[in-house]
C-alpha cells in the first residue's frame, strides 16, 4: 500500500506528464512546424489551379505559402508571396449577384480593425472574359487592392496587400496575374 | 480471480483531499489560462457580431442540456459528483479547445509542406483533428482520475466523464463554427448562418461527434483503472483500444471518404452522413449499455442478496436495472395515484439504489455487512422503508411497470413526425428540393 507521500509524488509526476503533453501540443508542434520552411515552391509564370476549375498565372517571382493554400473540388484558397506583398485568391460557392459578392468582400476587408475601402469601384474584365469589380483599400501602414468575379456559381475574391513602396514595385506583375484568372 | 466490474467509492473519499493533489492546482492554473484565452476568442467574436455570437451561445447552450441529462442519466445507480461533471465539461470547453487550435494548425501546415496542399486540404482535418483533440480530451479524464481517483469506479463512470469532456468541446467548437459561418456569409451580424450551423453541426453531425468519441476514450481509461485483477498488458490494451477506436472513428468522420455522399443529390449526401456517423453512435451506445448493465448487475446483486421484500422485491430489483422499466414503473404509479404516486416511486427507486451502493461499499471495501450496527446503512435502510410507507399510503404496493400501452403510440407518432421533419429540413439544407 502506497503511503501518502508516495501517492503525492506519483500525482506530481502524472501532473507533470499531463502538462508536458499540453505544452507539446500548444508550443512543441508549432515550433516543429516553424522549423520546416513554408515557401518551398516557386510557382510563378505558369498556370496554377486555385480550386473549382479556377486558374491563375502568378507573377514570375511569386512563391506559394503552403500553409495558407487549400485547393478543393468546389472551392479553393491560395496565398502567393512576392517578398512582403500578399496576393490571395479565394474561390467559394456563391449564389448572389456581382454587387452582393463585392459587398461581401468589402465587409470582410473592413471587418478587420483599421481597414477602410478607399476608392470607388469600377468594372474589370480578365483576359479570359470573366467580368467583375475592382477597388482599393487601406490599413495602417498598408495599401491594398481587391477584385471580385463570378463564375460557374462561385465567387472569386482577390486581395493584394503590402506597404506602398512594395506594392507599387510589384503591381504591374500582379495586375497581369489578375488578368490571367480564368475558369476552365 | 473473479472479475470485478465495479469498485465502489469508499466512504473515506472526500472532495477536500483533492486540494492536496498537485493535479488539482495544475487544473486550476489551466482553467485560468485557457479560460482567459477562450474568453478572448468569444469576446472578439462578440465585438464583431454581437447578436450572432449571443444567439450561438444561447442555442448551443440549450442544445447541450438534453445531451447532459442523457449522459448523467446513464449513471443512475451511483451518480457522480456534480462538481466533477462540471469539471469534465469545463476541460473540454476551455482547455481541450484552446490548446488544440495551435496543435491542429501545426499538423495541418506540416502535412501541406511535407506532402502537398492538396493532401492537406483533403486529409489534414482527418489527421490533425483526432490526433490532438482525442489526446487533449482524454487528458481531461486523466486529470479527473488524478484529482478524484475514487470516483472513477467503473467503465461506465469513465464513459460518462469522457462524454462530458467531449460535450464541452463540441459546444464551444460549434459556437466558433457558427460565428465563422456568419463571417463567411458576409451579411453582417445575421442570425441565419447561426441557425444553419445549429442544424448542420448540431443535428446532422452532432449525434456522432466529440461526445461519442471521448466516451470511448474515457471508457478505455476507466477500464485500465478498474480492472486491476487483470494483467497490466490487458489493461493497457483496453486503454489503447478506447483511444484507438475514438481516433479511428474521428478520422473516418473527418476524412474525405463519402464526402460527396452515397449516390447523388441531397438525399445521397444525407445517406453518406448517416453511413459515416451511425456506426460510431451504435457502437458507443452499445458499449455504454453493456457497461451500465454490468454496473447495475453488480449493485443490484447486493440488493437481491438480502432477500427482504420490504426493501426490494425480486421484481423491483429486476426493474431497477433498466432505465426504461424504471420509467415505466413511475408512469404506472402516475396512472394509479397521480403525480404523488410517480414521485413516491421515484423516491423509492433512488433510496433502493443508494442502499444497494452502500451495501456494495460495505461488502467489497470494508468487508463487513451488519445493517444493525452500521449507522450509514441503517440510515439508508430507513429511507427505503419511509419511501415504501409513502407508496403504501397511496395504494401502491410495489414499484413495478404496468401493462398499459396507451400513450406510447402518441410518443412514437410524435417522434416519427420529428424525424420526418428533420430529414426534410436536412435535405433542404443540403441543397435538395
Amino acid at each position: 500500500m502506497a503511503t501518502a507521500g508516495v501517492r503525492l509524488l506519483r500525482n506530481l509526476a502524472s501532473s507533470v506528464a499531463v502538462l508536458a503533453v499540453i505544452l507539446f501540443v500548444a508550443f512543441g508542434l508549432p515550433a516543429i512546424n516553424r522549423m520546416v520552411p513554408a515557401g518551398s515552391d516557386q510557382v510563378g509564370g505558369r498556370a496554377y489551379g486555385v480550386g473549382a476549375g479556377v486558374t491563375v498565372v502568378p507573377p514570375p517571382d511569386a512563391r506559394i505559402d503552403l500553409t495558407s493554400t487549400r485547393p478543393g473540388n468546389d472551392r479553393g484558397t491560395v496565398l502567393f508571396l512576392l517578398g512582403p506583398v500578399r496576393y490571395v485568391i479565394v474561390v467559394t460557392p456563391f449564389g448572389g449577384s456581382i454587387d452582393e459578392a463585392a459587398g461581401k468582400l468589402r465587409t470582410k476587408i473592413t471587418s478587420t480593425r483599421g481597414y477602410q475601402v478607399t476608392d470607388g469601384e469600377h468594372p474589370y474584365t480578365t483576359a479570359g472574359g470573366l467580368t467583375g469589380i475592382q477597388g482599393c483599400y487601406s490599413a495602417p501602414g498598408r495599401l491594398g487592392r481587391y477584385a471580385v468575379f463570378l463564375s460557374d456559381g462561385r465567387s472569386i475574391e482577390v486581395t493584394v496587400s503590402g506597404s506602398e513602396g512594395e506594392l507599387a514595385a510589384q503591381m504591374a506583375q500582379i495586375e497581369a496575374s489578375i488578368a490571367s484568372i480564368a475558369q476552365r | 480471480m473473479t472479475a470485478v466490474p465495479v469498485r465502489p467509492t469508499p466512504r473515506s473519499a472526500r472532495a477536500v483531499r483533492s486540494l492536496a493533489m498537485p493535479a488539482f492546482w495544475l487544473l486550476v492554473a489551466l482553467f485560468v489560462i485557457c479560460g482567459m484565452r477562450l474568453f478572448g476568442i468569444l469576446e472578439t467574436a462578440y465585438g464583431k457580431y454581437p447578436r450572432a455570437t449571443l444567439a450561438a451561445l444561447v442555442l448551443f447552450g440549450l442544445y447541450a442540456v438534453p445531451f447532459w441529462l442523457f449522459i448523467v442519466s446513464m449513471d443512475f445507480l451511483e451518480r457522480e459528483p456534480a462538481l466533477l461533471l462540471a469539471t469534465a465539461f469545463g476541460w473540454g470547453a476551455a482547455v481541450a479547445t484552446t490548446v488544440s487550435i495551435p496543435g491542429n494548425q501545426a499538423i495541418y501546415h506540416l502535412a501541406s509542406k511535407l506532402v502537398s496542399p492538396e493532401f492537406a486540404a483533403a486529409w489534414g482535418p482527418a489527421i490533425a483533428g483526432p490526433t490532438t483533440e482525442e489526446l487533449l480530451k482524454g487528458l481531461g479524464v486523466v486529470v479527473i482520475v488524478l484529482i478524484a481517483r475514487a470516483q472513477v469506479n467503473s467503465v461506465l463512470d469513465g464513459m460518462v466523464y469522457g462524454a462530458l469532456v467531449g460535450l464541452g468541446f463540441q459546444v464551444i467548437e460549434d459556437i466558433v463554427y457558427a460565428v465563422n459561418a456568419v463571417a463567411v456569409a458576409g451579411q453582417g451580424d445575421a442570425i441565419g448562418p447561426v441557425i444553419a450551423t445549429v442544424f448542420l453541426r448540431g443535428f446532422l453531425a452532432g449525434l456522432w461527434s466529440h461526445t461519442i468519441f471521448s466516451a470511448l476514450v474515457g471508457g478505455g481509461i476507466a477500464y485500465f483503472l478498474v480492472h486491476q485483477e487483470r494483467s497490466t498488458l490487458n489493461r493497457l490494451a483496453g486503454a489503447m483500444v478506447g483511444f484507438g477506436g475514438a481516433w479511428l472513428l474521428h478520422f473516418l468522420w473527418n476524412s474525405p471518404l463519402l464526402a460527396d455522399g452515397v449516390g447523388g443529390g441531397a438525399s445521397g449526401l444525407l445517406l453518406g452522413l448517416f453511413v459515416k456517423g451511425m456506426p460510431a453512435l451504435i457502437l458507443v451506445l452499445s458499449l455504454a449499455r453493456l457497461a451500465r448493465t454490468r454496473e447495475a448487475r453488480f449493485y443490484l446483486a447486493q440488493l437481491g442478496a438480502i432477500h427482504e421484500p420490504q426493501i426490494a422485491t425480486p421484481e423491483e430489483v429486476g426493474t431497477l436495472g433498466d432505465p426504461h422499466t424504471r420509467a415505466r414503473a413511475r408512469r404506472h404509479a402516475k396512472r394509479i395515484a397521480g403525480v404523488k404516486g410517480e414521485r413516491a416511486v421515484r423516491a423509492l427507486q433512488r433510496a433502493q439504489c443508494r442502499y444497494a451502493v452502500e451495501l456494495a461499499r460495505l461488502r467489497t471495501i470494508h468487508g463487513t455487512l451488519d445493517p444493525r450496527t452500521d449507522p450509514v446503512l441503517r440510515h439508508r435502510r430507513r429511507a427505503v422503508l419511509d419511501a415504501r410507507y409513502r407508496m403504501a399510503v397511496l395504494g401502491l404496493p410495489e414499484a413495478l411497470p404496468g401493462t398499459h400501452k396507451r400513450g406510447h403510440a402518441l410518443w412514437w407518432a410524435l417522434l416519427a413526425v420529428f424525424v420526418v421533419l428533420l430529414v426534410f429540413s436536412a435535405l433542404r439544407a443540403l441543397g435538395g428540393s
